[in-house]
């Protein structure tokens, strides 16, 4: 009885507080100024100006219609067509092998008692470490000549090849360039997240496997890879969306070298933008690029259908 | 065929380790190495002779540690407003119910799925429009701005999680929003608040695109990311001289993220942020 009249009493109190609700603007105002002013509005205004072209120096927007995306598809050479096919062999190249990689040694790790801190810290490196950083130690590894330590572990080493391989300045010797960089760089994230999935799995689970007789492998297969797939959807759709997010990897490894051949959407966006002060065709590619990452979400959305 | 299977496990895990680690180690080895302009052939792990030339020439000549100041200034400053102002927001959105307000967050949760960068040429005719091309104070504004709806986002989940008892034990006493806001929520969410200030502050400290943009030629405002960046583009085979800026750089990352062990499995979080 008491403690009814008690409950009562407090939710009656706390409405009123509750009822305070005009106080929510002073909490959101802040922000939500900040929000409208660098995000809302500028997502709009990327659309108005991908069909205008901007003068910087009277900062005129002038209505083209689609002349920037006639652009793109004509003028440049083709350069917008291989950076959205880079984007996407980035997309498909790295993303599943980081995940299976990252999933390894999450379960490895997850297995041993020792050292198991150690591990972690050694594969998260390369998160922590920033894209500009990792590039140039890359651009390095991957120098052209002999000298480049990977060269002369292909010539001299494994002799797998005669010739060092102009890794840089080709086609393919770039875009590999830029997908291995990719996956070390990704890896020790999917096994962070990996590895906290899995240590979240009730063990019961794995007693029952165990008395059903099931081997490591089965017990990877029938009750790990099932129980963390929403972590395995979740890192899917941010390594998808991170992949048209590739830039600095290019700035650094290629600079699209050769002619646009390993240029990505968001490199050929800051070329055409802030070199060449192309601004209508800059926001022309970054709206193309939103929609497709828009289009990737909403189909793995409806295709993996994971309840979270 | 247990052993085997350990031996092969510990195995997989040390040479993996090994190759991640690997470019640290020529990093480091480099950054002592006496440079020409030419690469030592065979390339090796570490210098035949140590050399501290490459640091001398980044402190001395390139001054490395002005810009080590710029960034620290710019990241300090961007990781305490944006996470306040952050904060303010969340609490909102977790605690006082208010008309719109999902719909609101819904926005906010959107914004999310694009990424940042494409907005980058309003964004940057924005500060240009304000005067503020070239100069900290745009710099700090858009990162603020950028990082609003992703934080509000991620602090609102633990604010949600924290009791409404506490709260209504407050308002019992007849406090407001703001004092639950200073007196319980804040403290109570110190751990989520320290993990996005670590977040925030890596962010800020390794961004290059923004800040090139924005400080465009302002040498003297210039961060260490587009320092490295140049360096590197004005020798380009000096990679001594690169790498020893690199180290530099890193040491106060590596030192935030030893010190906050504790904080690391963010896994939680990111997993979270796809459940609503």
């Amino acid at each position: 009885m008491r403690t009814s009249k008690v409950r009562k009493k407090t939710h009656n109190e706390s409405n009123k507080i509750y009822n305070k609700s005009w106080q929510a603007i002073i909490f959101i105002l802040p922000g939500l100024i900040l929000a409208v002013a660098f995000i809302f509005y500028p997502m709009l205004k990327n659309i108005q100006i991908s069909f205008s072209d901007y003068d910087i120096i009277s900062g005129k927007l002038t209505f083209t219609g689609l002349d920037n995306f006639k652009a793109l598809f004509t003028e440049s050479q083709q350069r917008f067509f291989t950076a959205y096919r880079n984007n996407i062999l980035y997309a498909v190249v790295v993303t599943p092998i980081t995940l299976f990689l990252g999933l390894i040694i999450a379960v490895a790790i997850n297995s041993i008692k020792k050292f198991s801190t150690t591990f972690k810290v050694i594969y998260y490196l390369p998160v922590i470490t920033s894209w500009i950083i990792a590039g140039l130690v890359f651009k390095y590894l991957f120098n052209p000549g002999i000298q480049g330590p990977i060269n002369y572990l292909l010539v001299n080493v494994l002799h797998i090849t005669s010739t060092p391989i102009n890794w840089l300045k080709t086609e393919w010797g770039g875009n590999i360039s830029i997908w291995i960089l990719g996956i070390w760089k990704n890896i020790g994230y999917a096994m962070l997240l990996y590895l906290a999935a899995i240590q979240g799995i009730n063990k019961s689970y794995y007693e029952v496997a165990a008395i059903e007789g099931a081997t490591g492998f089965q017990k990877l297969k029938n009750v790990t890879i099932p129980l963390i797939k929403p972590t395995t959807f979740f890192l899917t759709i941010q390594l998808l969306i991170g992949s048209f997010n590739v830039f600095l990897q290019v700035l650094v490894l290629t600079g699209g070298d050769p002619r646009g051949k390993t240029s990505v959407l968001q490199y050929l966006l800051y070329t055409r933008t802030f070199k060449l002060y192309k601004f209508g065709e800059g926001a022309a590619i970054g709206l193309i690029t939103a929609i497709s990452i828009l289009i990737v979400t909403l189909i793995l959305n409806k295709k993996m259908k994971v309840d979270y | 065929m247990k052993n085997i299977r350990k031996i092969l496990k510990w195995a997989l895990l040390i040479l993996g380790a090994v190759i991640f680690m690997l470019p640290f180690i020529i990093m480091i080895g480099n950054s002592f190495e006496t440079f020409t302009f030419s690469l030592p052939n065979p390339p090796r792990l570490l210098p035949k002779e140590f050399t501290f030339d490459n640091f001398k020439e980044i402190v001395n000549v390139y001054h490395i540690f002005d810009y080590f100041g710029n960034s620290a200034f710019i990241t300090f400053v961007t990781t305490i407003i944006v996470i306040f102002i952050s904060a303010l927001s969340a609490y909102a959105f977790a605690k006082i119910p208010f008309r719109g307000k999902e719909l609101l967050f819904k926005l906010y949760l959107f914004t999310l799925m694009i990424p940042g960068v494409l907005n980058i040429i309003p964004q940057f005719m924005l500060i240009n429009q304000l005067g503020m091309i070239g100069t900290r104070r745009g710099l700090i504004l858009l990162y603020i701005g950028t990082g609003i709806c992703g934080n509000t986002f991620f602090l609102r989940g633990f604010f949600e999680a924290i009791p409404n008892e506490l709260i209504e034990s407050v308002v019992v006493d007849g406090g407001s929003h703001f004092t639950i806001f200073k007196k319980i929520v804040m403290p109570l969410a110190r751990p989520a608040i320290g993990t996005l200030a670590i977040l925030v502050l890596l962010g800020t400290w390794d961004d290059f695109l923004t800040a090139k943009i924005i400080l465009g030629a302002k040498e003297n405002l210039l961060t260490l990311p587009i320092v490295i960046h140049r360096i590197n583009g004005q020798h380009a085979t000096k990679y001594g001289l690169v790498f020893a800026a690199s180290i530099i750089t890193l040491i106060p990352v590596m030192i935030v993220y030893t010190i906050n062990q504790k904080f690391f499995v963010v896994g939680g979080i990111g997993e979270g942020a796809i459940k609503e």
